[in-house]
């Protein structure tokens, strides 16, 4: 039963990695990033690209990844969000032709398959990413062996939740992001530069995205379209948690983990996962504002 | 005056569509046409895409998700009319992907060769399975719909619980491979027959089924749209608080536009499922459902016929650039470039441009004068 918990408690770690930086673009903004699972894809490429290229492991992979992810998100949100506050619907929609514009460039390996160029590990084929020998097998605790990938996933997400924390509560950034959440005119009103504070959250929330991709690396295939599942899954986890609400997004994620986990353990994964979206669908329906809302936006 | 102007414009638009459907299989041949026939339904696609999105305001992610139970409803009756279910020394048809899967011994027969089996024995009648591929999807909206509207749930999170909803049922599908047949979806399907006549995918025919239901559909639709109803649907969407304000039921019109946008697509499904001679997941995958905004966003959609034409002409274009492999990858950055673009400086879309060039150019027309 233990392990079945931990099993759990990983999927919602990654869920809860994932969503954290959706839920404060999707709460600051009112973004719906479409593209934030390709961010995902990006960082679980860039550990397999310092794998290949640098030689190095998972670890020196995570802020380079973060980095990556973190760029690249920014890059978007000043060509194409920008643009776009104020238009929920539409963010949805140009966010997902991006996303098929990263999907693509990774499978093109960045246009130059055109040229017959082909850079090792991008492309669209499968990629792997190894995981340190350390944190291959099992050790055991109390009588139950338990996977110690798994547990690095459950102990980095405590790690990097609680570091976001810090920054949304505990420094100037943060209170300013959460000012924007509650009421982004008042907050452009007290002197709060939204534009840049919008720049800067939205980079953050893809680099968290892009640790997400590494530490998903260790344990799947990393392919070109494996994004958009997690993207789908950790909205329903930033909408059922309440809109902007980092506490909502945590118990939501955990929940939700477990809920797939244990279901998984009784019949199979398919039906764990649908059973998480029927949750999800029963949730919103009874609770549109999330489980964990404030009034505001 | 600019209005008449534009119904002018509009209605001559609609006329040199149809015509062109009309006579296209003059210098179509078989193969063409048979492609033609799934643009057209792609089109029809489009129109229940616009008239949810464009004029109700609600953007549907699950559009698919009716497309899909349509099609499967049909498929699964010409699955039961497939020689291949026919053919097997029982005592009536079973689909042969149940035949190979069933465990040795088991009584071939659909009250128990597996579990559920019993469920598919109705889809004999061919009627049946068009009957349900219309009551069905209506009924799954109608429902979701009462739910949804009626709590006032709006914007993103409709998308949402729709977007949630097809993967849902996507998932369920695929899980029950023995009653489905799973990823591999329904195959080998027999031609549909309608009074002793068989419609060959290929045939004129079939192309002329799917273009009458096709004019039909936008005609009825542009109709049904310029009605009251549709005026007021316009007024829910553009401000609902205000239009319950003035006394309407909000609900009430987003619940029957919604339930018969997904009768549209249901009815697509069903007509993909003729002209295509398969029925598969891919039809309940996200990117499907999300396709289907991009050809109405790229159209036009808060115009019907630009939608419809969107869903046709990205279509052409998608499938000419398939014939060689780079260009599919390529074909693909371009629709997701296009999309960006769209949303950024064309939010109405090709259509909502053109209507923008036509008013200007009418009121440039007039002020001359």
């Amino acid at each position: 039963m233990l392990d079945v918990l931990l099993i759990g408690l990983s999927v919602g770690s990654i869920l809860l990695l994932a969503s954290l930086g959706l839920v404060i673009i999707y709460g600051a903004m009112g973004v719906v990033n479409m593209a934030h699972g390709e961010m995902v894809m990006v960082g679980a490429y860039a550990a397999v690209m310092t794998q290949i290229w640098l030689g190095w492991s998972l670890y020196a992979a995570i802020p380079i990844a973060f980095c990556v992810a973190a760029l690249l998100g920014f890059l978007i949100e000043r060509c194409v969000v920008r643009r776009l506050y104020g238009r929920l619907g539409d963010t949805l929609l140009a966010t997902w032709g991006v996303a098929i514009l990263v999907q693509q460039a990774v499978r093109l390996e960045g246009g130059l398959a055109f040229f017959g160029i082909h850079i090792q590990g991008l492309g669209p084929g499968l990629q792997n990413m190894p995981v340190p020998p350390e944190l291959q097998g099992a050790f055991l605790v109390g009588g139950t062996s338990i996977n110690a990938y798994r547990a690095f996933i459950v102990a980095s997400t405590l790690v990097l939740t609680l570091l976001t924390w810090l920054l949304m509560y505990r420094t100037r950034m943060g209170m300013q992001v959460r000012a924007i959440i509650r009421n982004p005119r008042m907050a452009a009103a007290c002197g709060i530069d939204v534009e840049r504070v919008n720049a800067w959250t939205f980079a953050f929330g893809a680099g968290l995205a892009g640790v997400t991709g590494v530490l998903v690396a260790g344990f799947k295939t990393v392919s070109p379209d494996m994004g958009t599942s997690l993207v789908v899954d950790s909205f329903l986890v930033v909408v059922a948690g309440g809109v902007g609400s980092l506490l909502g997004a945590v118990l939501t994620a955990v929940g939700l983990g477990e809920i797939n986990g244990v279901v998984a353990a009784l019949s199979n994964d398919i039906v764990a996962r649908a059973a998480m979206f029927g949750l999800v669908i029963l949730l919103i329906i009874v609770r549109p504002q999330g489980l964990f809302s404030f009034k505001g936006r | 005056m600019v209005s008449s102007l534009d119904r002018r414009a509009t209605f001559a638009a609609y006329a040199v569509f149809l015509a062109l459907v009309a006579l296209a299989p003059l210098v179509l041949d078989g193969f063409w046409l048979n492609r033609l026939a799934k643009y057209l339904v792609y089109g029809m696609l489009g129109v229940a895409i616009a008239m949810c999105w464009g004029y109700a305001g609600i953007l549907n992610l699950g559009q698919g998700l009716f497309f899909g139970i349509g099609a499967y409803m049909l498929a699964m009756s010409l699955k039961m009319a497939s020689p291949a279910s026919l053919q097997h020394g029982g005592s009536g048809p079973v689909p042969d992907f149940m035949l190979s899967n069933a465990e040795p011994g088991a009584k071939i027969d659909l009250c128990c060769i597996n579990p559920l089996a019993f469920v598919w024995s109705p889809f004999r009648h061919q009627s049946f399975g068009i009957l349900m591929g219309v009551v069905l999807p209506v009924a799954v909206a109608f429902l979701l719909g009462t739910v949804v509207f009626r709590k006032r749930i709006a914007g993103v999170f409709v998308s949402i619980v729709t977007l949630a909803l097809v993967l849902l049922v996507r998932l369920l599908l695929v899980d029950a491979q023995p009653l489905t047949n799973g990823f591999n979806g329904l195959s080998d399907l027999a031609w549909l027959r309608f009074g002793g006549f068989e419609f060959d995918p290929y045939g004129l025919a079939t192309y002329y089924l799917i273009a009458a239901v096709l004019a039909l559909v936008l005609v009825g639709s542009r109709l049904l749209l310029a009605t009251r109803a549709g005026l007021i649907l316009r007024a829910t969407s553009g401000d609902p608080q205000r239009a319950r304000y003035l006394g309407f039921d909000v609900a009430h019109y987003q619940i029957f536009f919604f339930s018969l946008s997904a009768g549209i697509a249901a009815l697509a499904g069903m007509l993909y499922v003729v002209v295509a001679e398969f029925a598969s997941p891919t039809f309940l995958d996200l990117a499907f459902s999300i396709t289907m905004v991009v050809w109405a966003a790229v159209g036009g959609r808060g115009s019907l016929l630009g939608a419809c034409l969107g869903a046709i002409l990205i279509n052409m274009l998608e499938s000419t650039a398939s014939e060689t492999q780079s260009l599919v990858e390529a074909w693909r950055v371009i629709v997701g470039l296009a999309f960006v673009l769209v949303v950024l400086y064309l939010p109405k879309g090709i259509g909502g441009w053109a209507h923008d060039m036509l008013a200007r150019w009418g009121r440039t027309g007039r002020a001359a004068e």
